[in-house]
């Protein structure tokens, strides 16, 4: 669903979505259903370490009923298909809530530190990146690209932990946990705001960079080929000045496949942002879905897993709008074949 | 099998061509793979016996410390490169053969079988595929071959692609169709033809397959998902960040600091060298 198919017609762009979405659920209803071994049994066989959960045969017995194992397959998707629609992503067994509720709570953390990391992350390095290909086997395009070359391939907890040990832990510049101060009362707003970027600072800036090196490299590769284009020569031929020719002409036309990036890189984001909640211990889904693992929370491990493909999805499928709406040559080929 | 032996032979001599960096790289894989070979051998101490007191900093007799039970790092880092590159080359090698069948049913079938597995591939590549590795290792549970099982499932479609590509290429050339009129059959086709052409690539794509999945392993181990009786580097990340106190002490510095910098090295290394036969194989890109 990246490029191959954008020339196609909006309705099977949209039937293929359909179609995914719907794979997700099903793997999501058949995983614990094929993979052998009983989730309740799991839970109730282990010993009463610090949190574990154990239950009694009743609440075994009521689990049985509630999720309607003793059904028919078919029932059970039926009827966990319907649950899906109302917004009922199954019970916490830990937490003692639904579902849906502890992600609403969570959301918004991961949201805000994907969002601005992307924001940054695609600002910075596709502005370097044409920089770069500006001054292309000149010294500032052979520093800035041994740099993110490096900074690429650098996996984003690695760099985290780095990052956290050196700034939080070993100079105390930045709080080592968390997203907010516990306990502190702000005298304005201001106070807030400024702790809250503060616990965000080092979490934002790991994602920023480790995104930026791709980002970095996807620019200067579309500014180079735009460069060699002959319309920038005829740019040139008119006589318009050089920084009219680079921000008009060349910009505009290398900035198409940053555009989609953003929204495609959104699933590699995501799994990078789910490691980087554990290493600074920031309270989004990420972290969650750890605890949910620990202990072994399976509908709540499931629930994340759903919201955040969907949400993948649903970037996907808009940047796939996006991209039809900027490039006319996409909306061209839609109505000779559709 | 000539062909194939014979450009694997090209490809090694291709790396004469190295940068520095490339060179270096080499060199560092090539260290961590004999420490991993010897493993029992070079370790002084057990890597799962307490040998000395908990959380010595590197010196004598402990060339890099401690952890908290007493047991010596540098042998749990020996002992952990054979975790990684069992679980990097295991996962390359089953991606690499998965992936490898799937283009080439997908390249040689074609009509409704290819388009089924394109299908199947664009849902693949739009999946987030961290976090589905995290629901399907809490089910399957932590095991190495159960992560490598993992981790290949989400690698294979790279290798698919290439293959289908190259099949479709190749399937048009005047010496395949010329093979086939002599009554050549499919299995001498790909041992022949198909399978030397597209090796450069695929061995190119694997070691880039083995880097990511090092990867993900130590990010699957991080989380705590990893195999708790293998000690991978990973693992020992983990425990070092969940001790109490790491963040206060000056601990970090040898028990955190040796199996990232392990991991750092070998990830850095793989991507390096990767990029420089890409760079040899495919001079487009």
């Amino acid at each position: 669903m990246g490029g191959n198919a954008v020339g196609q017609p909006h309705r099977l762009r949209f039937l293929e979505y359909g179609l995914t979405i719907l794979i997700v659920i099903t793997l999501n209803f058949l995983l614990p259903r094929v993979i052998p071994g009983d989730p309740f049994l799991v839970i109730s066989s282990q010993s009463a370490a610090e949190e574990e959960i154990v239950l009694t045969a009743e609440q075994r017995e009521f689990f049985f009923d509630y999720y309607g194992l003793d059904k028919s397959i078919g029932e059970q998707y039926v009827a966990y298909l319907g649950g899906l629609l109302r917004g009922n992503l199954g019970f916490s067994l830990y937490y003692k809530e639904p579902v849906s509720r502890i992600i609403m709570r969570r959301l918004g953390w991961t949201a805000f530190m994907v969002v601005s990391s992307l924001v940054l992350s695609t600002i910075i390095g596709s502005v370097l990146g044409c920089i770069s290909a500006w001054h292309r086997d000149k010294w500032p395009d052979k520093f800035l690209f041994f740099k993110f070359i490096v900074l690429a391939e650098i996996p984003v907890f690695l760099l985290g932990l780095i990052i956290l040990f050196v700034f939080a832990a070993g100079l105390g510049l930045f709080p080592l946990a968390g997203a907010v101060t516990h306990f502190a009362r702000y005298k304005n707003c201001w106070e807030k705001i400024f702790d809250v970027l503060h616990h965000a600072c080092l979490p934002v800036l790991v994602l920023t960079i480790s995104r930026m090196g791709g980002m970095y490299l996807l620019s200067r590769n579309s500014m180079t080929t735009v460069l060699k284009k002959d319309y920038l020569r005829t740019a040139r031929a008119k006589g318009l000045p050089e920084r009219r020719v680079l921000y008009r002409h060349a910009l505009r036309n290398a900035l198409l496949p940053i555009v989609t990036r953003v929204f495609l890189s959104l699933g590699t984001l995501i799994g990078g942002a789910i490691l980087v909640e554990n290493v600074f211990a920031y309270p989004g889904l990420g972290l969650l879905m750890r605890e949910a693992v620990r202990l072994h929370d399976y509908h709540l491990i499931q629930g994340i897993f759903l919201v955040v493909t969907l949400l993948v999805l649903l970037a996907n499928f808009f940047a796939d709008l996006v991209y039809a709406k900027l490039d006319p040559r996409v909306n061209q080929t839609n109505m000779q074949g559709g | 099998m000539a062909g194939t032996y014979a450009s694997l032979q090209k490809l090694l001599k291709k790396c004469r061509e190295f940068s520095l960096l490339g060179k270096i790289s080499l060199l560092i894989i090539l260290l961590i793979f004999l420490a991993a070979v010897w493993a029992p051998y070079i370790s002084l101490h057990s890597h799962k016996i307490s040998s000395g007191p908990a959380l010595l900093p590197p010196g004598k007799g402990h060339p890099l410390g401690t952890d908290d039970l007493g047991i010596d790092l540098w042998a749990q880092l020996c002992h952990g490169a054979r975790i990684s590159l069992i679980v990097g080359f295991g996962t390359a090698f089953l991606a690499a053969l998965g992936g490898g069948l799937v283009g080439i049913i997908a390249g040689y079938a074609g009509g409704w079988v290819d388009k089924v597995i394109m299908r199947l591939i664009d849902i693949m590549i739009v999946l987030p595929d961290f976090p589905l590795m995290i629901v399907l290792a809490a089910f399957l549970g932590p095991s190495v071959l159960n992560i490598i099982i993992v981790l290949a499932l989400f690698s294979w479609v790279f290798p698919a692609r290439i293959v289908r590509a190259q099949i479709l290429m190749l399937k048009e050339h005047s010496f395949i169709k010329a093979a086939e009129t002599y009554g050549a059959g499919a299995w001498y086709l790909l041992w022949k033809h198909f399978l030397p052409a597209v090796f450069p690539l695929m061995a190119v794509n694997m070691i880039r397959q083995t880097g990511r999945a090092i990867v993900s392993e130590a990010g699957l181990s991080f989380l705590g998902l990893g195999d708790p009786t293998s000690k991978s580097w990973g693992l020992i990340i983990n425990h070092a960040t969940s001790f109490r106190g790491i963040y206060f002490t000056e601990f970090w510095k040898w028990w955190l600091l040796y199996p990232w910098l392990a991991l750092t090295l070998i990830v850095l290394s793989l991507a390096f060298i990767s990029r420089e036969l890409e760079r040899i194989v495919n001079p487009r890109l």
